[in-house]
């Protein structure tokens, strides 16, 4: 056995292009004065206290027409209508799941929020309710969309199309809800040979490639079909990715994920949870993104 | 902020535990000196031209001396001429560790402008700490510490021209630090570079190093390091004990073990005592028990000097012809110090036979200090004089210990410098007031402002008068006294308001703290607080308006308290009187005014108190007390007399003891944790055994089971035919009594408050503020209690308060023995050319000599019987000396002769003969002049 | 003492220190990538680890929620190790659950629970090393928790001690000065309103004393608190770039946001 050692005066000192420098950040920390104008609205992360806005959270502040909030590094989710979310149930009750989420509070599934197998839309009868253990038990892993948000903040779920449901045969990983980008679609059959479903709650579900079409099921089967060698290589190649980039505070979405792996490449995949390695990963990804996007 | 950049760790280990401490470096220590740029220095201390008064150091000097040189070479560095020195931090510390009498003389240095001395804290700064390397002792770390600040002096200041001088008579640091390329001298060959050196290098204290060079071969075992006695002293094969010298025989002293009360070891012999000297804390091994020897009543004096070998064997000769086989007591020998008790001594210079030589002995006024010998070459100069000496080591191969000469204090014989002597000898701080407590004086004329009359309560009206011995000029207490509509009486307790001049805190008050009273010699007295206070603006003179403090009672017909109050006063004494003249007033029947109106009442309550007192068991105890009258010019004494007690006397004592009991209780009940009270502890009752015996001898029996019980027989035990038989009891009384003691109530359990003597649950001092100290602490306390006052913090501390009693009671207890030591003085100087025959009582019969006093002069005296030429024989178990028909027994009246014996003549003491009963070959006629040598001493 | 001596005279304390001086501070914020907040506090020789969970759903039955605002709990622990004679059974001792209360009192004061009505939110606090002052670094560390949790705080409050020893007031004692005997003031303040969040007092003290000691610990707090938020400001400036690819990214989406409910 080998043990490789580093020290930390090792570690690449190669520090990031400063970003910010063409458009300086406006971070603060808690009880820093934003704004002394009047007139604005205060999002989260903000407060008010005669007539001057403060920051209650360390983050960056974003202003919005008049809407000011302060995004925190990193925070639990806060959930918004129509975000994927990736949850565990954790409870089954009277008509409905309680799913955690990584939100303050845990959000709800209802029965009636689910597509029953059959798939069409029908009447929930006392029969369904019983059988709610069989369609999802404690512990399962569902994606999911929220539906709706509640006056306290917690979430009300729905599995209502043919992409949500329970999940099967995957790994999953949990970063930093303010890492992942909104997009239109968080359901992606990467061309490395696995899908990923990015989840606003900041959990990644990594899988082999779901089939167009017969997958979808939107239901509650899973498939325990044997997953090759090298499709888990694949997927344990795009985890490592994930965290790479997540330690190092880079967005996630399906294009900077691509562009991580594509530069982990020549590494093995062992190699990437080596904490040098996987900055440069970030780096290199960070600056292409930076150089092509934007 | 400035914060430490650097950051060392620094281990200390100890038994198992590793302690880590953080340790900051910091780079804003400066150098102090004036001129520097880059140190950013407020006030620099050092002159910017450091000049050394020497010849060979020309140029601009600062020194550094290391720990040895400030350690055993203060008095130099306390010379006006020795200025710009850097103490180092490393130096400081290891002076504070080791020595608290060199530590504080030098913080008095550095605190002092005009010596320009620096503290550079080399530990801390950033360039000069250094970390011990691993095979370093701590002594040799501290050394090159020394060296690298050094070292970075030389560097920081070579711009400016000035040097630096290393002062080390450690040879191996010199080397290194002449290596390293610093200069450095030893403190002698520095000490004589300088121009004023004769002074100086009296002042040069010896080292180990100078005195062994003589290459003698040693006199003394050595002593334990500190290591083996500690283990000594855990397995049980040495005892922890502090020395006694005996005051009368040089050879001879014992040794008071801590762990068990009361048992004394006896250690004969200049080899046995081993260097130790009076105080020391000592180590001592038990010898065998056929080495036991029984302690010898004989006098015996170190006279002359001995060559070192030769008189230690003529020691144990003398010892062995003396020592008779009966009665044998455990003896032991000294194996080691553990911590010497060596202050500066008073002495006079015994010159050297040789006329040339600089080596000379001091004799210690301290009879039970060793000859101290001191190099000098001024002694023509000091021969005749008290010198105060300081003892600097006692090498093994040195008779006598080895000292240096500090300073002259005068004549001997000549009043000035006895009472000098004195003074210093029983540690009594008697320096001027400095311009720091002086500063916190009211100013003159002083007058009462309309603030004052305010905040106080005038009590200007009323008959207030004072009464106090003659010559009294610190007047603290004043009284009055009418009678009430309703039939009862309005009393009066009025106290100087010292504490509203002395604030916590002020100069004036750390100064009257560390006094803790006034000292009060037969011919001098030392002022607790400056004259201006004691004399004058505190002082109830009669007729002037003064602050009081005043406890204000409403008796009853049967001097019953119906209730109390206390409040601060103004006040308008209407007459300040002497005991006698009060006295006079009240027995003078055609006096009708008020202050004799008041005065008989006053009499008639106290007398109704007094007797409720003794009922309560309170204890009327007696000490021969003299006055002594003073030729007005010479200001020698031509006349004792014992002190006459009148009514008066007891009159103002019984309402002192009131007002004190009442402010004890209310300052208890407001500050139950730190009120400063007094108490009196009762006596073992071992301690009245002798007194049970020789009252037994007369035929009465005392019941000492408690103080009430003592009182009543006492008071039972008169003989008809003896006078003063009851007098003498009670004398004998007061010598088995405890201390009284102050302390602070959160440290002692409540039942220990008693008062023995005086029959009180509680007490404290209050009325005596211009004199005491605890009454001040007194007075604040009750002002706060009334609300008159804002409380000060370091009232409730209670270890302050109890480390104040400590210092009070210390110096209470010395002031008691100045005191008694200087009537010794004026009794030895009435008596100079007298020879007087007077009537005096056996006090105690010892088993070699009677005790004596002379109620006529409060004289104590002993006769020696075991030197007689006439047998006595001496009986144990009644107490008696028989010879031939005559007996001796306690409270037997003889007749003595009083006289000065002049044999020596440095040494003068009082000398008893007996004159009648008449023993022949032993007593003395009447009239005879120059009888047989006896031995004969005052105690 | 010794070591009060060298203050008394030359206004040093036994450390090298000036009375009104801290002792370093080091820290580093989200140590446990587990956690949700977590950081390592060092003041001096006390070293201090602090990990935040939540805001999460109530544990342990709905009755200990709150339907207004969160929950706060502190559990508080020092390893065995931490002191220098190694301690057993010291997990639960007497000073622990009064501790827990303590900090939780503290904390109360900062964080604007209302906004997690029905959660909970988890502070763990042990002490690795101590050397003084425990509990100032402990409550220190939980904010610089808290705020890598990024839980909404009305300030940062910071803690500091402060003694007074011969009329001199020390501020961020260590263990030798705090074993001295004196009393020692305790103070957690949110410094932008001054607002006193928590005063703790061992010993007695004369009520004199109390202004000039309070005003030594709350100028010390003040201090640390400048620290801190420098401490926070390169913390945030290192792991903000993020911030700069999400924004343009999201064009409209935040009006989406709606504003926190008063």
């Amino acid at each position: 056995m080998s043990i490789d050692i580093r020290l930390s005066n090792e570690k690449l000192q190669h520090e990031s292009t400063d970003f910010s420098a063409e458009r300086p950040l406006h971070l603060v920390i808690p009880g820093d004065i934003i704004t002394r104008e009047a007139g604005y609205m205060r999002g989260h992360g903000t407060y008010m206290e005669n007539d001057v806005l403060y920051a209650s959270v360390a983050g960056c502040v974003e202003k919005v027409n008049k809407l000011i909030c302060v995004k925190p590094l990193k925070s639990r989710y806060t959930g918004e209508v129509g975000d994927v979310v990736i949850g565990r149930i954790i409870e089954v009750g009277q008509k409905r799941w309680r799913v955690e989420t990584h939100s303050k509070l845990d959000s709800v599934l209802h029965l009636s929020s689910v597509n029953l197998p059959g798939g069409e839309l029908r009447k929930r009868s006392e029969e369904d309710e019983r059988m709610m253990r069989n369609y999802l038990q404690e512990g399962d892993l569902i994606s999911a969309e929220v539906q709706s948000v509640y006056a306290d903040g917690s979430l009300s779920l729905h599995t209502r199309s043919l992409k949500y449901g329970k999940l099967g045969q995957g790994s999953l990983l949990q970063v930093p809800a303010s890492l992942v980008r909104r997009r239109k679609n968080h359901f992606h059959n990467l061309p490395c040979g696995a899908s990923v479903i990015i989840g606003n709650n900041g959990y990644i579900w990594i899988c082999p490639t779901i089939n167009e079409q017969s997958d979808k099921t939107g239901g509650f089967v899973t498939n325990y079909e044997r997953v090759n060698s090298s499709t888990r290589e694949v997927i344990a190649r795009l985890m490592n990715c994930a965290t790479a980039l997540a330690e190092n505070m880079v967005v996630i979405y399906d294009t900077t994920l691509l562009c991580a792996h594509e530069f982990s490449l020549k590494y093995e995949v062992k190699e990437l949870i080596k904490p040098d390695i996987a900055k440069e990963i970030a780096l290199l990804t960070k600056q292409k993104i930076h150089n092509n996007d934007y | 902020m400035i914060r430490s950049n650097v950051f060392i760790r620094k281990t200390k280990r100890g038994k198992i535990l590793k302690v880590v401490r953080e340790h900051y470096l910091r780079d804003d220590v400066y150098c102090s000196f004036p001129k520097c740029e880059q140190c950013e220095e407020e006030k620099p201390i050092f002159s910017s031209n450091p000049s050394v008064d020497s010849k060979e150091l020309v140029g601009k000097y600062l020194i550094i001396p290391d720990s040895n040189v400030v350690l055993h070479q203060m008095d130099i560095l306390e010379d006006s001429s020795i200025r710009n020195v850097i103490i180092l931090q490393t130096v400081y510390g290891e002076v504070l560790h080791r020595s608290a009498i060199a530590y504080k003389k030098l913080k008095d240095c550095l605190s002092n402008p005009e010596k320009k001395f620096y503290l550079f804290m080399n530990e801390f700064h950033r360039d000069t700490f250094i970390e011990r390397d691993q095979k370093e002792s701590p002594n040799d770390r501290n050394d090159r510490a020394i060296r690298t600040a050094a070292l970075w002096y030389q560097k920081h200041l070579k711009p400016y021209e000035v040097e630096i001088l290393l002062v080390t008579n450690d040879q191996s640091n010199k080397n290194l630090a002449l290596e390293s390329g610093i200069k450095t001298n030893t403190v002698e060959k520095f000490v004589k570079s300088l121009k004023n050196c004769d002074e100086l290098a009296d002042k040069l204290a010896l080292t180990r190093e100078a005195s062994s060079s003589t290459g003698k071969t040693a006199v003394f075992e050595e002593h334990l390091p500190l290591s083996s006695i500690q283990v000594g002293l855990k397995s049980g094969s040495y005892i922890q004990g502090t020395f006694h010298a005996s005051r009368d025989n040089y050879l001879e002293a014992s040794v008071d073990v801590y762990e068990k009360d009361g048992l004394s070891i006896l250690i004969q012999g200049q080899q046995h005592m081993n260097r130790a000297m009076q105080g020391d804390t000592v180590a001592i091994e038990i010898l065998p028990e056929s080495e036991w020897q029984s302690s010898s009543s004989l006098i015996l004096e170190d006279d002359g000097e001995k060559n070192d070998e030769s008189t230690i064997s003529e020691d144990k000769k003398i010892l062995q012809d003396i020592s008779n086989k009966s009665e044998k007591k455990p003896c032991g020998k000294v194996v080691g110090i553990i911590k010497r008790n060596w202050r500066q001594f008073c002495g006079m210079l015994q010159k050297s036979l040789i006329e040339t030589a600089t080596r000379h002995l001091v004799i210690p006024a301290d009879k039970r200090i060793p000859k101290i010998r001191i190099e000098t070459r001024q002694a023509d100069v000091l021969d005749g004089k008290r010198i105060l000496v300081v003892i600097d080591s006692w090498p093994r191969t040195s008779r006598y210990p080895l000292g240096h000469f500090v300073r002259n204090l005068g004549a001997i014989g000549d009043k000035k410098t006895e009472n000098e002597v004195l003074l210093i000898e029983h540690d009594i701080p008697h320096h001027q007031f400095s311009t720091a407590v002086r500063a916190c004086l009211p100013s003159l004329p002083w007058s009462i402002t309309e603030e004052d009359l305010k905040q106080r309560k005038d009590l200007r009206d009323l008959t207030v008068v004072s009464v106090d011995p003659p010559g009294c000029t610190d007047i603290d207490d004043a009284l009055h006294c009418f009678q009430l509509d309703n039939g009862n009486y309005e009393v009066g307790v009025h106290i100087a308001d010292v504490s509203h001049f002395i604030k916590p805190g002020t100069a004036i008050d750390v100064e009257a703290a560390n006094r803790a009273n006034t000292v009060y010699l037969i011919d001098q007295r030392i002022d607790m607080v400056p004259e201006l206070l004691s004399s004058n603006i505190c002082s109830l003179r009669g007729g002037e308006e003064r602050f009081a403090f005043s406890v204000i009672w409403e008796l009853d017909e049967n001097a019953k308290v119906v209730n109390v109050k206390f409040t601060k006063s103004i006040i308008k004494s209407k007459a300040a009187l002497t005991y006698a003249e009060a006295q006079m007033r009240i027995d003078d029947s055609q006096q009708t005014d008020d202050v004799t109106k008041s005065l008989r009442l006053l009499n008639k309550l106290a007398k109704i108190l007094k007797q409720e007192r003794i009922k309560q068991g309170s204890l009327t105890l007696a000490s021969p007390e003299v006055r002594f009258h003073m030729d007005s010019e010479t200001h020698d004494p031509i006349e004792v007399q014992t002190k006459q007690l009148l009514e008066t006397n007891s009159m103002v004592e019984e309402f002192m003891l009131l007002a004190n009991i009442a402010t004890a209780k209310k300052i208890y009940d407001e500050f139950p944790s730190c009120a400063l009270l007094r108490r009196h502890p009762e006596p073992p009752s071992s301690n009245f055994e002798s007194l049970i015996k020789s009252a037994e001898s007369k035929g009465f029996t005392l019941n000492v089971t408690s103080g009430k019980m003592l009182a009543e027989s006492l008071e039972k035990s008169v003989l008809e035919s003896n006078s003063y038989f009851n007098t003498m009891l009670r004398i004998m009384a007061t010598r088995c009594m405890l201390q009284a003691l102050y302390f602070c109530s959160g440290v002692v359990d409540q039942k220990d408050f008693y008062h023995y003597g005086l029959a009180a649950p509680i007490y404290t001092h209050f009325t005596s503020p211009i004199r005491r100290y605890s009454d001040i602490i007194v007075h604040r306390l009750l002002a706060v209690s009334i609300q008159a006052d804002a409380p000060h913090p370091d009232f409730l501390d209670k270890k302050k308060t109890q480390n104040l009693c400590n210092n009070l009671n210390y110096r209470h207890k010395m002031a008691q023995y100045a005191g008694r030591a200087s009537v010794g003085l004026h009794t030895q100087l009435f008596f100079q050319n007298k020879i007087v025959c007077e009537d005096g009582y056996i006090l105690f019969v010892r088993k070699n000599a009677i005790q004596i006093l002379i109620p006529k002069y409060g004289l104590e005296g002993t006769i020696f019987l075991d030197k007689s030429p006439v047998k006595f024989v001496y009986d144990e178990t009644s107490g008696t000396q028989k010879c031939g028909d005559i007996t001796f027994s306690s409270f037997d009246k003889v007749v003595v002769q009083i006289s000065i014996d002049k044999t020596h003549i440095q040494h003068q003491k009082l000398c008893l003969k007996l004159v009648s009963p008449y023993i022949g070959g032993f007593s003395v006629s009447n009239i005879e002049e120059e009888p047989p040598q006896k031995k004969k001493r005052k105690s | 003492m010794a070591a009060w001596e060298l203050l008394k005279d030359q206004n040093f304390r036994l450390d090298g220190r000036k009375p009104t001086e801290l002792r370093r501070i080091e820290t580093r914020l989200g140590v446990f990538p587990n956690a949700d907040g977590s950081a390592y506090l060092e003041q001096g020789n006390t070293k201090v680890l602090a990990t935040v969970y939540g805001p999460h759903e109530v544990k342990g039955g709905r009755g200990r929620s709150n339907p207004d605002k969160a929950v706060i709990n502190c559990q508080f622990s020092k390893s065995a190790f931490s002191s220098s004679e190694r301690k057993t059974h010291m997990k639960f001792g007497r000073n622990s659950s009064e501790t827990n209360q303590h900090l939780v009192q503290a904390l109360n004061a900062a964080v604007m629970s209302h906004l997690y009505a029905r959660c909970q939110i988890d502070v763990y606090v042990e002490i690795v090393q101590s050397d003084g002052s425990d509990f100032c670094a402990c409550l220190n560390a939980s904010t610089l928790a808290l705020i890598d949790a990024g839980i909404a705080l009305k300030d940062i409050v910071t803690c500091c001690s402060a003694t007074i020893v011969d009329e001199k007031s020390v501020v961020d004692v260590n263990y030798v000065e705090e074993s001295s005997g004196s009393a020692v003031l305790i103070v957690g303040l949110l410094p932008k309103d001054e607002q006193i969040a928590y005063m703790q007092m061992k010993g007695r003290l004369h009520a004199d004393h109390l202004e000039k000691l309070l005003d030594c610990a709350v100028e010390g707090c003040r201090n640390i608190n400048n620290i801190l938020k420098e401490r926070i400001g390169e913390h945030l400036k290192t792991h903000s770039s993020h911030f700069t690819l999400t924004r343009p990214a999201t064009p409209g989406r935040a009006e989406r946001s709606r504003p926190a409910i008063a």
